[in-house]
């Protein structure tokens, strides 16, 4: 009975904003690498010694390799992979959890407001760094998507936050009114009245959690309490071999620059595309009218 | 007013806010209102800013609870009504034309939506018909709104549209919340009297919540004048401009510009 | 000698869609003790009107012809800052839509009068504030309001206290565009009395009101200008424009005006109505913009454009009155 001719107004226009363009390019870019990168590479090899340790870059080994002969190049095509993968599944888990919580802390408000506020305020509090050395300590193996869940549960406080702030302002509007008097129910309000005009924020929030989500996870890692370095391979892995080998004292640059430059790439363009879709849907920040 | 023809009583109505965390300070919006309406009748409430008359019709539509007093719909307690069938009922009945003829539509979706949410509201299949008579009534021609978002549409159009939604209905109880404050001087009157046609073809009552005394003394039966909180004074439009009896309407209908009248000392 | 006199002015907005033409062939005179009223809903023109007025021109505005001279001076084809180094503030004074709302949250009033005020001409912060406390305390004002902050005052005084600060420095003309809608009734007129009695004393020498409200102008100002798709229609004295307006358009806005008066009941609901809207100004209709609205649209009306034409000190643009 219902027919619902939705607006998603993924306007063409947004790509005239050149920042726009040029950080969503780079993105693509990156994933593109990322997931093609280790099948287009002949000569992937991530075994130890897959040639003779320390050596700069050269024709046989692009990138050189680190002191166990890993060859940089493989390792860094299947590290930006997994430190995608991290990324992606943390920001789905801490997208999905912060608007649930949100929007319905936003829009209940009352008791709802507060019991769902309290549990957000606690979880604040507690950083993945501490869980994760303490699970460190105790389990071996710690697989990609085991960080992924666990960055996932830490980080959603703070989307929650905005998304309630978003909720509260937003349910006031003659709209949301129409809609209660039409019958609509709270979840059915949330969902077809209140989410899409949150959209761009959404976006927003997507490429922000993406880029906290690898920089933590790289962070860990170097900390040795991420993923568990003896089987795979990720941006933060890479670094941390670098600094167990003294690459930097050694002047070894290519086992941590590599890595550290694409690190610094993703989480800029990732940055900027976020800026861009803000000052897109809020001219007044373009610089003026 | 014989009881009988009473379509809405509110008796001692109150909404007192609590503000702050620690040190709590209330903020009585609403303070102890009682008055009623009859079938077909127009009666405005007016007051300026912070005088509770929004507060007031939050509560008779049932988006907002009292803290306490009743409104009795054809003698029922609205706020006695459970589940969303019952109260869907009551908003089939009493609904509402709000000021901003902006803020009333989603702006992600077509104005289309806010037609179709009318025919489930009264659980029908989506009548085409009823649609286009409907845009008749308020002079609007389906191709020229049809399928458009809010935003490619006039203030004007836009609240016409609103009222289209109230065609559809037809509800006994229609509150209209500054309904053209925020439309052009000029499409005015024809907005203002599509309310007079919902009133005279289907006996709808109205009421019109203002701060224009101008708007209110044209077209009531009767005026209530709301000041922090309290009715201050209520009566037929004449009799009220001619003679005033509480200090708050003298001071207003002193303040209010005139077009024939001259203020005095200017 | 008039204080203001503009003659054909000319102003457009370049914008995405193409070429807004804000304000066509605008005459306007201002003498010595006038207080004009600008009247015309949304779109108008009005606002614009009033920057153009005074050479506040800045892209994507644009000053495409006519002649204004302001105190004798030729000012149309001058550059913005030299007229703004020069007349405003000491000449001419604008207050312009929801400036109560412009007021800086963390500056108390004097900072902002000292700040506006310097902004125009180079007076010691001294000088500011003995001038800002004698006129706070001549219309009435407590001089102690200038160590306030905005939020500490409510609306009627911030709007009270933009409009004294305007007339500091006494111009001959100050411009107010809509200093009253976002008040209440009473304050409105707390606001519009101040304004009267700043003229009255000579703080001013003349004002522009401009607004939608016509019963306002009706109680404070003594000619009424009628402004509809960037064109003036009718011009004249105040109570003849509005019991004897000419032109349709007038006769449908004064009758559109609600006030608590027997006399507007009487009128009824019929003379109400002006069906339609008012035009895209990209592409306004030729001849005379209102035709597609008019109830006494003759063919003539819609290839040929009226001029305002004067008689006595009366003026509309109207086929129906032009021989």
């Amino acid at each position: 009975m219902r027919k619902y001719r939705r607006a998603f107004f993924i306007p063409k226009e947004i790509f005239r904003i050149k920042k726009f363009t040029f950080s969503i390019a780079i993105v693509v870019i990156v994933i593109l690498v990322a997931l093609i990168g280790p099948l287009l590479y002949p000569k992937l090899n991530l075994s130890l010694y897959a040639g003779p340790p320390d050596s700069p870059p050269s024709n046989e080994y692009p990138l050189g390799t680190d002191r166990n002969g890993r060859d940089i190049l493989s390792h860094l095509l299947v590290g930006m992979r997994t430190s995608l993968y991290v990324g992606a599944i943390a920001t789905v888990i801490a997208l999905t959890i912060g608007v649930i919580v949100g929007s319905f802390a936003g829009f209940k408000g009352g008791i709802v407001d507060e019991i769902l506020m309290m549990i957000t305020n606690i979880m604040y509090t507690l950083p993945a760094i501490l869980i994760m050395i303490l699970i460190a300590s105790y389990l071996k193996e710690r697989s990609p998507l085991f960080v992924a869940i666990v960055i996932g549960i830490t980080s959603w406080p703070w989307l929650a936050r905005a998304v309630r702030a978003q909720i509260m302002s937003l349910k006031e509007r003659e709209f949301v009114q129409m809609s209660k008097m039409s019958g609509l129910k709270g979840y059915e309000i949330i969902f077809e009245d209140l989410l899409p005009n949150m959209a761009s924020y959404v976006f927003m929030s997507v490429a922000l959690l993406l880029s906290i989500s690898m920089l933590a996870e790289a962070g860990l890692s170097m900390i040795g309490a991420g993923i568990d370095p003896s089987t795979e391979s990720s941006l933060g892995i890479m670094l941390q071999r670098a600094q167990q080998g003294e690459a930097v004292r050694l002047g070894r640059w290519w086992c941590f620059i590599p890595p550290g430059v694409v690190l610094v790439i993703i989480t800029t363009s990732l940055l900027m595309l976020s800026t861009s879709i803000d000052e897109y849907f809020n001219p007044r920040l373009r610089g003026g009218k | 007013m014989p009881a009988k023809n009473n379509i809405l009583k509110v008796e001692n109505l109150t909404k007192v806010y609590e503000v702050g965390l620690f040190k709590k300070k209330y903020i009585t919006a609403v303070d102890n209102i009682s008055f009623s309406i009859s079938r077909g009748e127009i009666v405005s409430l007016v007051g300026e800013s912070g005088s509770g008359k929004t507060t007031v019709a939050k509560i008779i539509l049932r988006l907002l609870p009292p803290s306490s007093g009743r409104v009795l719909y054809k003698g029922e307690d609205i706020w006695e009504k459970k589940g969303i069938e019952s109260l869907k009922a009551y908003w089939r009945e009493v609904h509402a034309v709000f000021q901003d003829p902006f803020a009333s539509f989603n702006p992600v979706y077509k104005i289309d939506r806010i037609l179709e949410q009318a025919f489930n509201l009264m659980g029908t299949p989506v009548d085409e018909n009823a649609v286009n008579e409907a845009l008749k009534e308020v002079a609007l021609l389906p191709n020229e709104v049809l399928g458009k978002y809010p935003h490619e549409l006039s203030g004007g159009q836009r609240q016409r549209l609103m009222i289209a939604r109230c065609f559809l209905l037809k509800p006994q109880l229609i509150l209209a919340d500054e309904p053209v404050s925020m439309v052009d001087a000029s499409t005015r009157a024809s907005i203002v009297n599509l309310f007079l046609r919902l009133r005279d073809e289907y006996k709808t009552s109205i009421i019109f919540i203002t701060h224009d005394l101008g708007l209110a003394y044209f077209v009531s039966d009767r005026i209530l004048i709301m000041y922090k909180g309290e009715i201050v004074e209520e009566g037929p439009p004449d009799e009220l401009i001619s003679s005033p009896r509480d200090d708050y309407t003298k001071k207003l209908l002193e303040s209010v510009p005139l077009l024939y009248g001259k203020w005095k000392g200017f | 000698m008039d204080i203001l006199k503009a003659e054909n002015i000319r102003a457009y907005y370049d914008s995405p869609i193409g070429e807004v033409k804000a304000v066509q062939d605008v005459n306007i005179t201002v003498e010595d003790g006038d207080f004009i009223g600008i009247a015309g809903e949304s779109g108008c023109g009005k606002s614009t009107l009033a920057n153009v007025l005074m050479m506040n021109i800045r892209p994507p505005l644009k000053f495409c012809g006519g002649k204004i001279l302001l105190d004798g001076e030729e000012i149309s084809g001058k550059d913005r800052r030299y007229v703004k180094e020069k007349f405003w503030g000491t000449v001419i004074s604008l207050v312009p839509q929801a400036a109560l709302n412009s007021l800086m949250p963390t500056k108390r009033i004097k900072e902002f009068i000292i700040d506006v005020i310097q902004a125009h001409k180079k007076i010691s912060e001294k000088e500011i504030l003995e001038l800002a406390k004698n006129k706070i305390v001549e219309v009435g004002l407590p001089p102690e309001i200038l160590s306030l902050y905005p939020h500490e005052l409510s609306g009627g005084m911030r709007q009270r206290v933009v409009i004294v600060a305007s007339a500091i420095l006494n111009p001959k003309l100050l411009i107010a565009d809509e200093p009253t809608s976002a008040l209440d009734v009473s304050t409105q007129k707390q606001v519009l009395k101040m304004m009267v009695d700043l003229q009255r004393k000579q703080s001013i020498r003349s004002t522009i009101l401009i607004t939608h409200d016509i019963a306002i102008q009706r109680q404070v100002c003594n000619k009424l200008l009628i402004m509809y798709a960037g064109r003036v229609v009718e011009y004249g004295s105040i109570d003849d424009v509005i019991y004897n307006p000419k032109h349709p358009y007038t006769k449908g806005l004064i009758n559109s005006v609600l006030t608590p008066e027997p006399e507007v009941r009487r009128r009824g609901l019929m003379a109400l109505f002006i069906p339609g809207e008012p035009p895209n100004l990209v592409n306004p209709p030729p001849g005379c913009p209102f035709n597609p609205r008019c109830p006494f649209a003759m063919p003539r009306c819609k290839s040929e454009t009226p001029e305002l034409t004067y008689s006595d000190n009366r003026a509309v643009a109207c086929w129906l009155y032009i021989l």
